[in-house]
């Protein structure tokens, strides 16, 4: 027993030790700003992603514009950040700047509790203003409520997304069709799959691309200020309009032609990425997320992308956020490093590893894939075409556009049923906001 | 027996068996395809799916992943916080239950209730007080917080267990003990702990893998990654859209590989103990 009592001691001194330890560094809290020797950062990227190339660089140029500066990079897990970011970002554990989720539920959840950094006065001041489209800059804006859209300036992106049509070239030459145009040509391409036995269009019923699908339909019968009002909740939206019903309609005729399998209610995203990559599927209709990866895993065969044929808006929205905690020690660091990442230098870098850069000069890309990757990018975005996503209006939507999907591609439910079960949080959401 | 129970026993015997190979192919498919994917290149997993078996075997996502976590010190981390607590665990169950299943103190039974209570708590109703008790005892982001934590939540469940092996506890033993001039003290660490090393070996393994396993609150309370434990790092993989299949399964391979090599060497401590259990 007394082995395990010295332990206790032990113990107890490590205790005494660790209280001590951080009571001197909440002392140095007080040096904040520009003579911080360190800033912590984190982010959730994978090493080989595009984002996380084009950030290792910045990190490298922030410390070569910043000799005495040591940066603490941590690779985090999404999972960790979206868990306990209110408790790390309360406590003096919060890192100095890090990435963080756009939208109402996450970055503006975070802004209004007072936990960001107001970063409106360094947004024109550095010209960020001028690098961001205007639908990019929704995104990085939250008002007192922490809905996006106007207000302050919370966050920075340094990538976009869109929702395009990938393609297998191979399956398009065996039937001899060319890439669609139109809408009507995109039916008959599919059309002509179906009377081939080949179920054209690789679809995840039971994650998001099935209602990106289901939106970007919707999105072909509207403009920017339907999206508006469905995702701003600038004005009431009828669910039983002609753009949502026209979309649930379609959808549902898409899987009775059979341009969507049956099976596919259940199949996950990962599952239907694979799917397309073996070559089973000649379509896939989902985010430009899966491009770096598709460019790196598909050796058997060619394949290109286009955009959904005869529409303006597509889903898609800025990336991620770069936000500074508002208990960062080296705040203008961050403002710096933030500054980096914008630079053509490492936008250039991010669109030539396969990512959508917010700010690249196009022909800073090499190579031609990735160039009209990023070139079709800057169309939609400076043509006001970013739709955001189907799920973004209320919290825990996704699930319920998830079962609704599902339940028009097994037939459970008829489009009209849809629509009403697809309405009901919708409204409820939005006359809990008092709107 | 009679012939004819020996008769009927064969069919039902393959049977059975037939019924265990099922159960074990179910048991053991989920490791076999882990396994599988941890060695098959991305590209090799884009081009044939999730279930063929590798052209060649690719080892990089493993050493990726070790490296890019640092898994070295996570498996340390690891190791200590779940030794540490089983330890402790063990100790703290063995005060406590003989306190309550040999002392008798008084009101024990709600002392009992009160640790089963304790021991149904979900988690995650905890982890706002523990946040703030943490953060204000200076513990917060610290492998102590952990060690600590685990410690309590484990030997709630040792000491509802342990008390009940204790009132069952031989009398004439102890009765023999302070015959010979024992005092409670020597009693306990002479004789009942003794008599009791089974229970307390189990107690000590299970302790330690599911420390080892936990998830949540090591999530919640190691921050840094200099910090963190085999399972948050594990987490790292897990991205906003994208699924790295391959590094996924190569990480829980090595994740899961402690684990199983530990129950492996505590296998049959485990089952003697159960037997032990099981006589009393």
């Amino acid at each position: 027993m007394l082995r395990s009592r010295s332990g206790l001691a032990a113990g107890a001194l490590l205790l005494a030790a660790t209280l001590g330890l951080t009571a001197c560094g909440s002392d140095d809290s007080s040096t904040e700003g520009a003579d911080a020797k360190s800033l912590t950062l984190w982010h959730y990227e994978g090493p080989n992603s595009a984002m996380g190339i084009a950030w290792n660089k910045a990190i490298e140029l922030f410390k070569a514009s910043h000799p005495g500066v040591e940066v603490k990079f941590e690779e985090k897990g999404f999972e960790q950040i979206q868990q306990n970011a209110q408790m790390i970002l309360n406590s003096d554990s919060a890192p100095d700047i890090l990435e963080y989720n756009k939208g109402n539920a996450t970055a503006g959840l975070l802004s209004k509790q007072g936990l960001l950094t107001d970063l409106s006065d360094e947004f024109t001041k550095r010209g960020w203003d001028k690098k961001l489209s205007s639908s990019l800059q929704t995104t990085a804006k939250y008002d007192e409520d922490g809905i996006m859209g106007n207000g302050k300036v919370f966050g920075v992106p340094n990538y976009g997304e869109f929702v395009t049509v990938y393609y297998n070239k191979k399956m398009f030459d065996q039937y001899k069709l060319a890439v669609p145009t139109s809408f009507d040509e995109f039916t008959k391409v599919m059309d002509t799959f179906v009377q081939n036995k080949v179920t054209p269009l690789a679809v995840g019923g039971a994650e998001y691309p099935a209602q990106q699908i289901f939106y970007e339909l919707a999105l072909s019968k509207s403009d920017r200020a339907f999206v508006n009002d469905y995702q701003l909740y600038t004005n009431k939206v009828d669910f039983k309009g002609p753009q949502f019903t026209y979309g649930a309609q379609t959808f549902a005729d898409w899987v009775s032609k059979g341009y969507i399998g049956k099976d596919s209610a259940g199949i996950k995203a990962e599952d239907m990425g694979v799917s397309f990559t073996q070559g089973k599927f000649p379509i896939l209709i989902s985010g430009s997320w899966w491009y770096g990866r598709f460019a790196s895993e598909i050796k058997d065969f060619e394949w290109g992308t286009f955009l959904f044929p005869g529409n303006t808006l597509h889903p898609g929205s800025s990336g991620n956020l770069w936000v500074v905690p508002e208990k960062s020690k080296a705040k203008s660091l961050a403002y710096d490093f933030i500054d980096i990442t914008m630079s053509p230098e490492v936008q250039a870098l991010l669109g030539n590893s396969g990512g959508v850069p917010v700010a690249a000069d196009a022909s800073a890309i090499t190579d031609p894939k990735n160039k009209e990757l990023v070139e079709t990018f800057n169309k939609i975005s400076t043509s006001d075409g970013l739709a955001f996503y189907p799920d973004w209006p209320a919290p825990g939507y996704y699930d319920v556009l998830v079962a609704g999907t599902q339940g028009l591609i097994n037939g459970s439910k008829t489009p009209d049923a849809f629509l009403d079960e697809i309405a009901k949080p919708y409204d409820q959401n939005r006359s809990d906001l008092g709107k | 027996m009679t012939d004819l129970a020996v008769k009927h026993r064969n069919p039902v015997r393959w049977f059975v068996l037939a019924a265990l190979v099922v159960l074990l192919l179910l048991l053991v498919g989920p490791l076999l395809v882990i396994a599988v994917n941890a060695v098959k290149s991305p590209a090799d997993y884009a081009a044939n799916g999730p279930l063929s078996i590798p052209g060649s075997l690719y080892w990089d996502g493993i050493v990726d992943f070790w490296n890019r976590v640092n898994f070295g010190q996570k498996l340390w981390n690891s190791f200590v916080t779940a030794l540490v607590v089983a330890v402790l665990g063990v100790v703290l169950s063995i005060l406590n239950a003989y306190a309550l299943g040999i002392g008798r103190v008084k009101g024990r039974v709600w002392f009992l209730v009160f640790f089963l209570v304790a021991n149904l708590l979900p988690q995650e109703v905890l982890v706002y007080p523990l946040y703030y008790i943490s953060k204000e005892a200076g513990l917060y982001d610290s492998l102590f917080a952990i060690i600590i934590i685990f410690t309590v939540i484990q030997s709630a469940f040792g000491t509802y267990l342990l008390t009940s092996v204790y009132t069952e506890f031989p009398r004439e033993l102890l009765d023999a003990a302070s015959v010979d001039g024992a005092g409670k003290w020597r009693t306990l660490w002479r004789v009942v702990v003794p008599v009791s090393g089974p229970t307390l070996a189990v107690l000590f393994t299970f302790f330690f893998i599911w420390t080892w396993n936990e998830f949540f609150l090591p999530l919640v309370f190691l921050v840094s990654n200099d910090n963190q434990t085999v399972p948050v790092a594990l987490g790292v993989l897990q991205g906003d859209r994208m699924m790295d299949a391959t590094t996924t399964s190569a990480s829980a391979l090595i994740g899961i590989l402690p684990a199983i090599l530990f129950f492996l060497i505590f296998q049959r401590t485990l089952t003697r103990g159960i037997a032990a259990g099981a006589i009393k």
